[in-house]
């Protein structure tokens, strides 16, 4: 059967979901879904079997909880993201040391060679995000994040299942992964149906042996799979049109009404798949001879953030987080063409005090 | 994708001249034969302190010329280097001032303080264009803190340059007051066009009161300082509304920023 993707379609059982993880492990590192401390998390893997097959992640506002439910890929994204592994939260970009009357430089590179197993569409559209953030819409191309980015292979996850955080029907990112992968895996109640989405993922899924032809069947089964999840997603927002309604809605009263309840913990930028603001900073040796630049995820919560002269800009608590939303759904458009939220829901999971930011856009647009 | 170099990578240049301008400030050549262009900045870098956004004041036969007030670490670091020594640092980077806008018009250059510096170099190249009138206004604190001292001469002589201080001082026997006051005497065309750097207070007043003169705020541009660590348009710490200052900047038409740059806390 003809996919969507490139070359057909097959559905493998889970010895051929096996021998495809070996054969990748061949050669990446494997980046995927991970049981730790008590949360699905993304991690490097050693086998098929530590992905947390039969657990399911619940979410609310400010809550998380694992249940178990039947079958493989029961889970939606884990608690981080791929920003992770691509824009680390500690990177060390170039090592100085004082030599002969002058200083010396030794840029660091990280080693990449990443697998990203188990991707589903609101993150993979993160790494679309990431790619224009750092080097598609960026005069100085961020060699680091190219380095870890460059010819990773990505095994996409449809979503069976969404969370009452997920809102990626709003944002238009999901449930479907629709382009960025390599190959897709969709499971289906006799196997899981392999798509590739690319050319040398088409040449790998042809080279495995446990698999057998895709049927049509097979596809409308996915597409019913695929109406689960949306069924449990309501639409919250417009998304079209959303950045001109937004900044409309600057002075609105409803982000003073907001500051009562956010600590400016900053939770949220560091869950957040695509938020990508960085410090830079200098780790010195006690004998002031070697110096490392070390970049380090920051916040637009941070007192610090925006200091002119040793004064924050934003004083308010409100103004950091009327940036932080105007900067995700209205200037991130201005900037790189594409909105900065893929509607994962993390932001809304890991606040305390459980701001749903669904809400509090449409409380912006609706009460200006 | 190909991996090319670090866009933190940084270059280095001997300081050929120092020059005390002020109490904690300081001009100084470095030598290099890179290319810039008036209104752009470079990353200073001090080992083991950082790196700050400094504007590049002005450009000479073979050197750059920065001038930099030890108000923060990295800042407190570079003032204490000596001719001979060595400088690192990374660009230019940002956007320039649009000269060519004010040929054959009135260029008027406000500066405010330390902003003299990010308006010295398009002021001494409008002297050698066919602006057909050249006005700078400079306003400074106190005496003690004037800037450039010695190119004031010359300046006077080519175009019309006017200081006004913020306090007296017995050796001053200009104008004492507001930089507004020097604008508000001064008769000017509907298109003339402006340049400003300085505090932003200062900046907002300017514009108020040119508008109020009949100059349209599409005709001015303002340099803006925002806190940087990338000058990249990938850190975020300079965002301003949808605007990086870094890369986007640091030179906006007012038109453009100014509903993220008179709204509160933006």
């Amino acid at each position: 059967m003809e996919g969507k993707g490139k070359g057909r379609s097959y559905l493998l059982k889970y010895e051929g979901l096996e021998e495809l993880f070996w054969r990748l492990k061949e050669n990446y590192r494997l980046i995927a879904p991970k049981l730790k401390g008590g949360v699905i998390l993304y991690s490097e893997v050693e086998s098929l079997g530590e992905l947390p097959f039969g657990y399911r992640n619940v979410e609310m506002p400010g809550f998380y909880r694992l249940d178990r439910a039947e079958g493989f890929f029961t889970y939606t994204h884990p608690v981080n993201s791929l920003k992770a592994f691509l824009h680390p939260s500690e990177l060390t970009l170039m090592k100085v040391k004082i030599s002969d009357g002058g200083l010396e430089f030794e840029v660091c590179y990280p080693e990449g060679n990443f697998c990203f197993f188990d991707v589903r569409a609101c993150d993979l559209f993160a790494l679309e995000v990431l790619d224009r953030v750092f080097v598609h819409k960026n005069s100085h191309p961020d060699s680091y994040y190219r380095k870890l980015r460059e010819g990773a292979f990505v095994v996409a996850v449809n979503c069976t299942y969404a969370t009452s955080n997920c809102f990626c029907t709003t944002t238009g990112t999901g449930p479907e992964a629709r382009e960025g992968y390599d190959l897709l895996i969709t499971e289906l109640r006799e196997g899981f149906l392999l798509e590739a989405g690319s050319e040398r993922g088409g040449v790998l899924l042809e080279s495995l042996e446990n698999k057998r032809e895709a049927r049509e069947e097979h596809l409308l089964q996915k597409r019913e799979r695929l109406r689960e999840a949306e069924a449990l997603m309501e639409r919250h927002f417009e998304i079209e049109g959303l950045p001109d309604r937004l900044y409309g809605r600057m002075d609105s009263q409803h982000w003073k009404h907001i500051e009562k309840r956010c600590l400016a913990c900053t939770s949220c930028t560091q869950s957040c798949p695509t938020c990508f603001c960085f410090d830079i900073l200098e780790k010195n040796n006690l004998e002031l001879r070697e110096s490392e630049r070390v970049r380090v995820w920051d916040s637009c919560f941070s007192p610090a953030f925006a200091t002119v002269h040793r004064y924050n800009i934003r004083q308010s608590v409100h103004s950091r987080y009327r940036q932080w939303l105007m900067h995700k759904f209205a200037y991130w458009v201005d900037q790189f063409d594409l909105s900065g939220c893929v509607g994962c829901g993390r932001c809304i999971t890991w606040c305390p005090v459980g701001i749903d930011i669904r809400q509090e856009v449409k409380t912006v647009i609706r009460e200006g | 994708m190909l991996v090319c170099g670090s866009p933190y990578n940084l270059k280095e240049g001997l300081v050929v001249r120092l020059i005390r301008e002020c109490e904690n400030v300081y001009t100084f050549h470095i030598a290099t034969e890179e290319s810039a262009q008036p209104g752009q900045y470079n990353m200073l870098y001090a080992f083991g302190m950082g790196e700050a956004p400094i504007t590049i004041a002005s450009k000479g036969e073979g050197y750059i010329v920065h001038t930099v007030r030890a108000v923060g670490d990295v800042t407190r670091h570079i003032d204490q280097l000596k001719e001979g020594d060595r400088l690192y640092w990374r660009g230019p980077y940002g956007n320039i001032w649009e000269l060519e806008k004010a040929f054959g018009r009135t260029l008027l250059l406000i500066s405010g303080g330390l902003g003299l510096a990010a308006t010295r170099w398009v002021f001494e190249e409008a002297l050698r264009s066919p602006v057909r009138r050249l006005l700078h206004l400079y306003g400074s604190k106190d005496y003690e803190n004037l800037l450039y001292p010695y190119l004031y001469e010359d300046w006077s002589s080519k175009a019309e340059f006017h200081i006004i201080l913020g306090r007296s001082h017995p050796h001053w026997k200009g104008r004492v007051g507001l930089i507004t006051e020097l604008i508000e005497e001064l008769e000017l065309e509907e298109d003339t066009v402006v340049f400003t750097c300085g505090p932003d207070p200062m900046v907002k007043a300017c514009v108020k009161l040119l508008e109020r003169k009949g100059i349209h705020p599409e005709n001015i541009y303002a340099s803006l300082e925002r806190h940087m660590k990338c000058s990249v348009g990938t850190c975020g710490h300079c965002m301003i509304g949808p605007y990086f200052v870094c890369k986007d900047g640091p030179i906006f038409r007012y038109d453009l920023i100014r509903e993220y740059f008179e709204r509160e806390e933006v």
